[in-house]
């Protein structure tokens, strides 16, 4: 019996493991191709003369330097911004009495499910007024809304299934709203903070709506938009794009390897086990 | 301290709102905010076969993709629900698209799906499955966005019904098999109804995720060919920028929110009974 399920098992699991990992394979295999080699020749899931050229190019091109750097902007506005936000708004919640909180965690709540597709044609109008298109500022101001409704309501569900004696105590003590986020909250909360701050990043990393539709300019774009943008010129020469890709998608590879756990329980705390 | 959270979030969508109200009864376009025509945008967009396709497709993107990928969920979240050999590396690997950026994965799936070369194509050809280069974007479009969906958001399903497997005790199993209960029974009677809070919530999440989602159809297919994989972000796109329309692209946008106030009202149903 053990066995058998163990074998439907791996019956079950092989196909989906391959189907999960192929087209990564595959873009790791065209990024390792030498530079030139068109996607029109060749075995396409085997490098024969397999160099990493196509990323030494890329560590001295200046338009991927300024697409990284505009990415490292953004994410790390994003979640700073998200982070602060969230932090405040779920202390507030938790453990000041504020007027119809209840009700401002489901108004949060219904932010959060809101499809951005709803949004991106008012949105792009107030940022062409504030004269910030084409700046990653447009990106570090619209990203924060995706982020705090998520944000906040982890933070919030995790505030609120901690010892109240805990804040009670802090207070009695005399101490300040901020000492008391900073001393007592912030160790006992970094899970929460953590999953929020890699939501966030999972936030800018898959976003293609708004950085394709308020970012115009190459320059300006982050790796995403950058990359979408080239995908129908690339058929001639793929390697480099597919390295860049590679090299963008390895932070949060990184981080999914060491946070995986922690990212999926913070997901199912913060919807589920409410 | 809500205020920061309140201005960046609510302050931003309501304000976004707004503005897409006043744009969908106007004849706005770029840079300008137009004039009040009343319903004319929702009249025209009634009578035009297009926009009636682009609804159908939506749904039908929207909904095979939930099925499809509550199915699979499913049988990851079984298939790893008990410790074996291997069982974090599995995980990993199957948890990976989901992590893995949206639009470098669509990329990697353009090339896979094309006739050129493709890396699916080559397969097929080596295993004499086709006799001569498939083009699947063009010839199945649906199909193609709707694989590359399920590719990405399966491992979403199959974290939520984990981590709901995971709640239901062993000793409520054991007594059940003490009981007598078959492993069909267990399943129907013990593990169904534990995951349908997690399957529901997945489905609410993956509606309202597919319904706005953008990256995988506008890099794939655009839409086409000839409108065939239309849906309502990418054909909303095309009205207000490519076209200039403002106006009947935010029309278009507004089509989304009776789906999610629908979403929105099976979500509070679902947290209101915990």
């Amino acid at each position: 019996m053990k066995t058998l399920v163990g074998a439907a098992r791996w019956a079950l699991l092989t196909p989906m493991v391959v189907l999960s990992i192929a087209p990564i394979v595959y873009m790791g295999v065209t990024a390792l191709k030498p530079a030139g080699t068109p996607l029109a020749v060749g075995n396409p899931w085997w490098p024969d003369h397999p160099t990493l050229g196509n990323f030494a190019d890329l560590f001295g091109d200046p338009q991927f330097g300024h697409w990284v750097a505009n990415t490292a902007l953004v994410a790390g506005g994003t979640v700073l911004i998200g982070l602060l936000a969230s932090i405040l708004a779920g202390y507030a919640l938790a453990y000041l009495d504020v007027p119809y909180g209840r009700s401002i965690v489901l108004v949060f709540f219904a932010t959060y499910l809101l499809p951005q597709a709803v949004l991106f044609i008012p949105l792009l109008r107030v940022l062409s007024r504030l004269h910030l298109l084409n700046s990653p500022a447009a990106l570090v101001l619209t990203y924060p809304s995706m982020v705090i409704p998520f944000g906040t309501w982890v933070v919030w569900s995790f505030l609120r299934r901690l010892p109240r004696d805990l804040i009670d105590s802090a207070r009695t003590d005399g101490a300040g709203v901020y000492s008391t986020i900073v001393d007592i909250l912030l160790p006992v909360l970094w899970p929460a903070l953590a999953t929020v701050g890699l939501f966030a990043i999972t936030v800018v990393f898959n976003d293609y709506l708004y950085t394709s539709t308020f970012i115009q300019e190459s320059s300006g774009q982050t790796i995403m938009g950058a990359l979408g943008g080239l995908i129908t010129a690339d058929i001639d020469n793929p390697g480099k794009s597919f390295a860049a890709a590679m090299l963008a998608a390895a932070p949060l590879a990184l981080l999914c390897a060491f946070f995986a756990d922690a990212f999926a329980r913070g997901l199912s705390t913060g919807i589920i086990e409410q | 301290m809500l205020a920061p959270a309140a201005v960046l979030c609510l302050g931003t969508i309501v304000y976004a709102i707004v503005l897409e109200g006043w744009f969908s009864v106007s004849d706005a376009g770029p840079g300008t905010d137009g004039v009040f025509i009343g319903l004319a945008n929702f009249q025209f967009l009634a009578g035009l076969s297009n926009f009636w396709q682009m609804v159908a497709n939506t749904g039908i993107y929207s909904g095979t993709s939930t099925v499809v990928k509550l199915a699979l969920g499913l049988v990851m979240a079984l298939a790893l629900a008990r410790p074996f050999p291997g069982r974090r590396v599995v995980y990993a690997a199957l948890f990976l698209p989901f992590i893995f950026p949206v639009v470098l994965g669509t990329i990697a799936w353009f090339f896979l799906l094309s006739n050129i070369n493709g890396g699916i194509d080559w397969i097929l050809l080596r295993l004499h499955l086709i006799a001569q280069a498939f083009e699947w974007r063009g010839r199945l479009p649906m199909v193609s966005v709707v694989t590359v969906n399920v590719w990405h958001g399966t491992a979403l399903f199959g974290v939520l019904l984990l981590a709901a497997l995971r709640s239901i005790s062993t000793d409520l199993l054991d007594s059940a098999t003490v009981d007598g209960a078959s492993r069909v029974q267990q399943f129907f009677h013990i593990i169904v109804p534990y995951l349908k809070p997690a399957a529901l919530l997945g489905v609410v999440l993956s509606v309202l995720g597919n319904f706005g989602d953008f990256a995988i159809v506008e890099l794939l297919t655009r839409g086409g060919p000839l409108g065939r994989s239309q849906i309502v972000s990418t054909y909303a796109f095309e009205n207000a920028l490519v076209s200039g329309d403002v106006g009947l692209g935010a029309a278009i946008a507004l089509v989304m929110v009776p789906v999610y106030v629908v979403a929105l009202v099976v979500a509070y149903r679902l947290l209101g009974r915990e």
